[in-house]
């Protein structure tokens, strides 16, 4: 199975570990996997602010350069939301003929982590190794965009050693919506305080989610807080075996 | 903003010309009733019960709201009537015009609603009522203020209702009565419950205006199915 | 002086920008309790009834599709509507705009030489800000819907548009009362509050003969006017009084009096959590002898024809006022309904609010969402409010893009640096590099940031941010790509 990282704008820049972890998972399960070189940005930020023009650019650039490839893997799930759900708007706006049809024929190929895991290669049991005390957070687009489903719980609970705590009110947003966490700091704020008294209530040390931007949202906080409590991509945990612990455990 | 004053037809005029050149449609009468019989219609529009299990989840679905259900039959119907008067310690009754005598007993006095003043009403301690059908999903009894079920106010003003619903007229779904009817009614109330508020921090408080004390007889007019 | 103490503008064209409205908002418990707690009850009421209905999704199909057939032959259903309610003995009255509407209004209550009218609630009426209009003409409008009462008496501004008080708690409310009504020893008990409205309004009920309403739907088929209520006040205003006025969107109407068997169904679970409310009143025009001899209607555009035009906005106008979005809104349960500024809240008010503006204020409201999506799952009439959201916020950017203060707003700039960065790849890498460079000077010996200014600060301000690791992920991976060469 032939596979093309895209790892995201911010993933490539804040969480390269997410990255690294997600090449040792795929490659573990013999997954042949190649990154383009020449990628940036699939367009989110600038759409979600209301710059389509800016947006259409780099969603543009995102097509062309994926025509050829087998499938895309995206360990984001807002990315892969951005793609199926405000490209084709995108191109019907301010795209050609072409264009429209080249994301037509890449649209089936475009995958988010876990459905690349559970559809794609048909895994459950990645083989990992993570005896910790998680929560996993269902990040919106995961939710409700991309309908993730139960895969996230499939593959955690074919993690060993792992010990999973449900998250109260999980379908509730943390508020960190992009550039929403600093037009509207304020809100915002009082959106993670809930939720994170949500997260702190499970005493799990570890709170994962596919998607590193709410973790982001999360994570930082807990950290001014001194909370004792810490963030991880949901890819991290799968990479993890005895031998190979995750990175965030060294 | 300053708008200089239009007259009605001319703000009549310029709202119609600003919708249809938002619509952008000529639709003819039989493309536009075309149009309407598409509109996708899954949803459940006949019910799937048994009659016998129709009318207990009606009367199940009114005593969740507190109104008081007793059945009978037919024939025991004006007998069951008088009790329930009874029963409720009031006296003074208004009556639809259609309600028939026999429902009226003269243990009770009786002011049939000829034109009464919303003064005289307030006067009286309940009204008893026919009704149209009754819908059990949601424990609805629909009123369309024919004879029988009397003007708008004798089921408004006083504090006890009750209210005579004939099994044969409940239907399970919300589908099925406007499925029924389609001699359309000029005026209509559906009633679910006696009034309630839940303004003051969504605690429910039941009776607020209209009747609080809601009493149904279930008429069981029908054969076993 | 509002009771609460809090003095919201709900006139979008002088309402504070949504980040700055909210903050006397966040910074008041009491408030923010009482909105939760409210939003908590009709959240767990709704899902716990949409759980039961087996055909809750085709309802909501179906619920779209008559909307949206009857906003995409508007003039055609509001002509018959017009025709069936007048041969029924209405008169139809058409408003172009808040004022023309406010002016109808009064010359027909002069006509009655009316001095009170009573009012079912009626966020329309709202909108074109009726009340104080009436007033100051010398006819006193008196609400009649319990909220609307302890607005009107607390001197309160609605933050919802189903429970308009819902930031008021018991005590408040029982204070209100005893201060108006002169009620001495009032407890706060819902019950003894209900009672004490109860027999404030009997009164008003039988003696004032003019009455005002919105309209929940009008129906073209017979020109009838459908009031879904709970407490009752709606019957009394539309039945006892001699006149009655009837004031509505021109997107309340819908085709056929058969689609309310949809339209009823899908409103009471969303906007309450029943499987219907209490009481619905149905009628046409004038009935001799039972209810109001004059009735009239004036329709509504104020904006509304405009939104009609747009593609993606159309479906706004879907909206039933069932309030289940600001309900299900993350946002909303923090802020409440009064820092949008606007009678119409939460997400619908986000999306509703600037367009009737024509986008000429309440900017800040598309943005005034975090995009999760929540209020679009549970909308019964399948509003993408999420998608219109989007497309108001790049109406905004096209709009203030074009003022030359607007160019060197950390935000623009930002944006434009970003999109250059993406446009090749050599300059993203050159962006990271010096992005890190850059931020090391804020970066702690723990290697996270605490600090950071302009824009920056606003995410510092209650969150750490980890400092740019040293090897972005695609350099990384070249190197070990050269590493197995």
């Amino acid at each position: 199975m032939r596979a093309s990282l895209f790892i995201t704008c911010y993933n490539d820049t804040l969480f390269p570990e997410t990255g690294r972890a997600v090449v040792r998972l795929l490659e573990r399960l013999g997954v042949e996997l190649d990154f383009h070189p020449k990628q940036t940005c699939c367009g989110q930020m600038h759409a979600n602010t209301g710059f389509r023009g800016e947006a259409f650019c780099q969603a543009k650039r995102f097509v062309r350069m994926y025509q050829e490839t087998d499938v895309v893997v995206i360990p984001s799930s807002s990315c892969v939301a951005m793609i199926r759900d405000q490209y084709p708007g995108l191109f019907e706006e301010l795209g050609n003929e072409e264009l429209r049809r080249q994301l037509a024929t890449l649209l089936p190929r475009v995958f988010e982590l876990s459905e690349f895991l559970v559809d794609k290669i048909g895994v459950e049991d990645v083989g990992a190794y993570f005896p910790h005390r998680v929560t996993y957070h269902a990040s919106c687009h995961g939710l409700r965009a991309i309908h993730l489903g139960d895969r996230p719980w499939r593959l955690m609970e074919k993690v060993r050693g792992m010990e999973q705590v449900p998250l109260p009110n999980l379908d509730r947003c943390c508020g960190f919506g992009g550039t929403f966490s600093v037009k509207n700091a304020e809100v915002s704020s009082a959106m993670l305080g809930v939720k994170l008294q949500d997260v702190m209530s499970t005493r799990a040390e570890f709170c994962t989610a596919l998607d590193n931007s709410c973790l982001m949202h999360l994570g930082g906080a807990m950290h001014r807080q001194y909370a004792g409590m810490r963030t991880i991509h949901l890819a991290e945990i799968l990479a993890s075996t005895e031998t190979e612990p995750a990175e965030a455990l060294r | 903003m300053n708008v200089p004053p239009a007259s009605r037809t001319d703000s009549r005029t310029k709202i119609l010309e600003e919708i249809r050149a938002a619509t952008r449609t000529t639709a003819n009468s039989i493309e536009l009733s075309a149009a309407y019989d598409s509109i996708p219609r899954t949803y459940q529009r006949t019910g799937r019960m048994g009659a016998a299990e129709r009318v207990a989840l009606m009367i199940e679905r009114l005593r969740e709201y507190d109104a008081d259900v007793v059945e009978t039959n037919e024939s025991g119907l004006a007998a069951t009537i008088t009790l329930q008067l009874k029963a409720s310690g009031r006296r003074r009754f208004v009556a639809p015009q259609g309600l028939p005598s026999d429902w009226m007993s003269s243990e009770f006095e009786w002011n049939v609603d000829r034109g009464m003043s919303a003064a005289e009403i307030e006067m009286c301690e309940g009204v008893v009522t026919g009704s149209t059908c009754g819908i059990a999903e949601s424990g609805t009894i629909v009123l369309h203020h024919s004879a029988l079920e009397g003007r708008r106010i004798v089921s408004l003003l006083p504090d006890w209702h009750l209210c005579v619903l004939y099994a044969s007229r409940v239907v399970e779904t919300l589908p099925e009565y406007f499925a029924r009817f389609q001699q359309l009614p000029a005026m209509a109330t559906y009633i679910s419950g006696p009034s309630a508020t839940a303004d003051i921090e969504m605690t429910r408080i039941k009776g607020v205006h209209g009747p609080r004390f809601l009493n149904v007889i279930m008429v069981q007019d029908i054969g076993t199915e | 002086m509002s009771h609460t103490g809090y003095h919201p503008v709900l006139d979008p064209a002088l309402a504070p920008p949504f980040p700055k409205a909210v903050l006397p908002v966040l910074r008041n418990p009491q408030l923010r309790k009482n909105v939760a707690h409210a939003i908590d009850v009709i959240q767990a009421k709704r899902a716990r009834l949409v759980t039961e209905k087996a055909d809750w999704q085709e309802l909501r199909t179906s619920g779209a599709a008559i909307r949206d057939h009857a906003l995409a032959n508007l003039g055609t259903y509001l002509e018959q509507f017009e025709d069936r309610c007048t041969a029924a003995g209405g008169t139809v009255h058409w408003a172009a705009d808040a004022a023309e509407a406010r002016r109808i209004i009064l010359s027909i209550l002069k006509q009655e030489s009316a001095s009170e009218v009573i009012k079912i609630k009626t966020m329309t009426s709202a909108e074109i800000q009726l009340n104080p209009f009436l007033e100051a003409a010398g006819v006193k409008a008196y609400e009649t819907d319990l909220a609307e009462i302890i607005l009107q008496l607390g001197n309160e501004e609605p933050s919802h548009i189903v429970v308009p008080a819902l930031h008021v708690n018991r005590s408040q409310v029982r204070d209100i009362f005893a201060q108006s009504m002169g009620l001495q020893n009032l407890s706060d008990d819902p019950k003894a509050l209900t009672a004490a409205a109860r027999s404030y309004l009997r009164k008003k009920f039988l003696t004032v003969p003019t009455a005002i309403s919105g309209a929940n739907f009008l129906v073209a088929e017979t020109g009838a006017v459908a009031v879904v209520e709970s407490e009752g006040n709606g019957r009394m205003c539309l039945t006892l009084p001699r006149t009655m006025i009837t004031l509505a969107g021109i997107e309340k109407v819908i085709p056929r009096f058969q689609d309310l068997e949809v339209m009823l169904q899908v409103l009471a679970r969303s906007a309450t959590g029943e499987r219907m409310n209490p009481y619905t009143s149905i009628w046409s025009g004038v009935t001799p002898g039972d209810g109001p001899q004059h009735f009239h209607v004036v329709l509504l555009d104020n904006g509304r024809s405009s939104i009609l035009a747009k593609k993606t906005e159309r479906q706004t106008l879907r909206c039933i006022r069932c309030a289940a979005c600001m309900n299900s809104c993350p946002v909303y349960r923090q802020t409440g309904g009064h820092a949008y500024g606007s009678v119409y809240p939460g997400p619908i008010g986000a999306i509703l609010t600037p367009q009737l503006m024509q986008m000429n204020h309440a900017q800040s409201l598309p943005y005034a969402s975090s995009l999760c999506g929540a209020c679009y799952e549970v909308c019964p009439v399948k509003i993408n409010i999420p998608e219109v959201l989007l497309e108001l916020r790049s109406q905004v950017v096209n709009q203030e893009r074009r003022h030359p203060t607007k160019f060197f707003d950390p935000m623009y700039l930002g944006m434009r640096a970003a999109n250059l960065a993406f446009s090749q790849a050599w300059l993203f890498h050159a962006a990271q590099f010096f992005g890190r460079m850059g931020l090391k000077l804020f970066t702690g010996r723990d290697g996270w940031i605490h600090h950071l200014p302009s824009l920056g600060g606003k995410w510092t301000q209650t969150r750490d941010l980890r400092g740019l690791p040293k090897q972005p992920f695609h350099t990384w991976w070249a190197a070990r790509q050269k590493e197995t060469k």
